[in-house]
């Protein structure tokens, strides 16, 4: 077990890629708070897994004050912060309502940076004890190139990107490592979501056939599940990527890799 | 001794070469251009033209020589003469890797090189056509896209090496409508479907054309961009800025 005596939290930790990165942390010997709006988090309900939830808006500052001296008073320290929190508007920036996009930055730029802001205290006390703590925000390949209709998005993982290379640079020389997991296509509630929603022109459609013709655009002809990035994740987390930090870690199935493909 | 000073393209007898030559002209500049072949009919009559094989490091020392004997020193050197074979690695044998390897990478090199001679003392301005295919991969095209890579790295390097006095930029070029695309969308099973697929990737909403590439060569050569060097721009249309999976098109 990788991750034995250390301690995690992990946002959006009952939305569909936050509840498998619970999962494997627990597996890996972590003690996990599961921090999100609801015990049921993005998904229609959930089972006992050994986790703790902390009930935490991650844009509300005394929400994440509390969770973080909840953390404190249990254990002391914080070694892992895994900011997956995250929404996503379907909009082009004409269609985006100045709620929504300020909603957008909310939950995924000021969440990640109150929590990681607030868990600093807790992550220097982890690293005191010998060993690197680690954060790993959530980035996204709609942080290096547009999907269309999701302006908002795009633009929050690209400053999630940037900060994630700041908050390296700044805490590194304290022990604390601060990477970012950039997600492609990853069968979660947010994707079967966009599937059928109206800008994904599946709505309507055939899922089935559009679902199919998304995975023949990957290289690697599927997309990723919530396990895939909970393995990058519990890597990153633990004393084997003691030397990787600022990092942005596309995990894309190869999507990026290619040219767009013409129909020749 | 001549007081005039020269450009060489190399690559210039048609296609993204030659709408450089056309642009350089009608800006005003002596153009030395290139090819394995005999002179195009077509070629401007002002535009000297040689024979030569960049890949042989004894043509580029020609090459220079013809610029310098008709125009003076050289101050501009396009690299833009390229080949591509469409295969994996799997399938790539050594012929395939000596071709793609001799034209598109040492080609590039023996030209810098001899080109450098005079211009690391002198100054002068280098731009190098690199791809997109040279950061993300275009399939069956693996040779091709690790030359292009070679591309930019080395426009790097002769940025950082040779600056102050030489300038070294590369430009990325997407799909732009040349004979060869044309004959790649006309072989497609439905070529009308085809085409708009492929607009549809281009938020420019088009394809892109010889003369975009050389307008960016005429900014780069230019002292608008005085202050630019060791960089590569992507000129594609928006392509690469768009994600592959576009949902619309399904």
């Amino acid at each position: 077990m990788k991750l034995e005596g250390k301690f995690a939290l992990v946002t959006g930790g009952r939305g569909g890629i936050g509840r498998a990165i619970v999962a494997r942390f627990l597996r890996e010997g972590a003690v996990v708070y599961a921090a999100d709006l609801s015990p049921q988090g993005s998904l229609a309900d959930h089972d006992e897994d050994g986790s703790r939830f902390v009930q935490m808006n991650v844009a509300d500052e005394a929400a994440v004050q509390d969770a973080m001296a909840q953390v404190r008073s249990a254990c002391g320290k914080l070694d892992i912060l895994v900011n997956a929190a995250g929404i996503e508007i379907e909009k082009t920036i004409e269609e985006t309502s100045l709620e929504e996009w300020n909603q957008s930055f909310a939950v995924n730029c000021t969440g990640t940076f109150l929590t990681s802001k607030h868990a600093l205290p807790l992550m220097r006390q982890a690293a005191k004890s010998g060993t690197s703590a680690s954060i790993i925000n959530f980035g996204s390949y709609d942080g290096f190139i547009a999907d269309p209709g999701l302006a908002a998005y795009c633009a929050t993982k690209g400053a999630v990107h940037a900060l994630t290379r700041a908050m390296a640079c700044d805490h590194g020389p304290e022990g604390i490592r601060v990477n970012a997991i950039c997600p492609g296509y990853i069968d979660t509630p947010m994707l079967q979501s966009f599937f059928a929603g109206e800008g994904s022109g599946g709505g309507g459609g055939n899922i089935e056939t559009l679902q199919q013709a998304v995975r023949d655009v990957h290289p690697m002809r599927t997309y990723g599940t919530p396990d895939d990035i909970a393995n990058l994740v519990n890597w990153l987390a633990s004393d084997e990527a003691r030397y990787a930090s600022g990092q942005l870690w596309v995990l894309d199935g190869g999507l990026s890799a290619q040219v767009q493909q013409m129909r020749l | 001794m001549a007081t005039q000073e020269a450009a060489i393209v190399t690559g210039g007898s048609r296609g993204i070469g030659r709408a450089i030559v056309e642009r350089l002209m009608a800006d005003g500049t002596n153009v030395v251009t290139c090819g394995r072949g005999p002179r195009p009919d077509d070629l401007p009559e002002s535009v000297v033209w040689v024979q030569a094989d960049v890949s042989l490091t004894g043509d580029a020392a020609r090459l220079i020589k013809a610029a310098n004997h008709a125009f003076g020193r050289v101050n501009l050197l396009v690299n833009n003469a390229g080949v591509q074979v469409e295969k994996t690695v799997a399938d790539s044998d050594d012929d395939d890797w000596n071709l793609v390897m001799n034209v598109n990478c040492k080609g590039v090199f023996n030209m810098c090189r001899a080109a450098l001679l005079d211009m690391a003392a002198h100054g002068g301005n280098i731009i190098n056509i690199g791809s997109i295919s040279g950061r993300v991969a275009d399939p069956s095209m693996a040779l091709y896209n690790a030359s292009k890579a070679f591309v930019h790295g080395l426009t790097r390097s002769i940025a950082v090496d040779h600056g102050p006095k030489v300038r070294c930029n590369a430009i990325r070029p997407g799909w732009i409508m040349t004979e060869m695309a044309g004959d790649a969308f006309a072989l497609a099973t439905d070529p009308e479907k085809a085409m708009t697929d492929a607009l549809a990737r281009h938020p420019a909403g088009r394809l892109g054309k010889p003369a975009d590439i050389a307008n960016m060569v005429a900014w780069l050569a230019s002292d608008q961009s005085a202050y630019v060097t060791g960089e590569c721009f992507t000129v594609d249309g928006g392509m690469t800025a768009a994600s592959p999976l576009n949902p619309g098109l399904f």
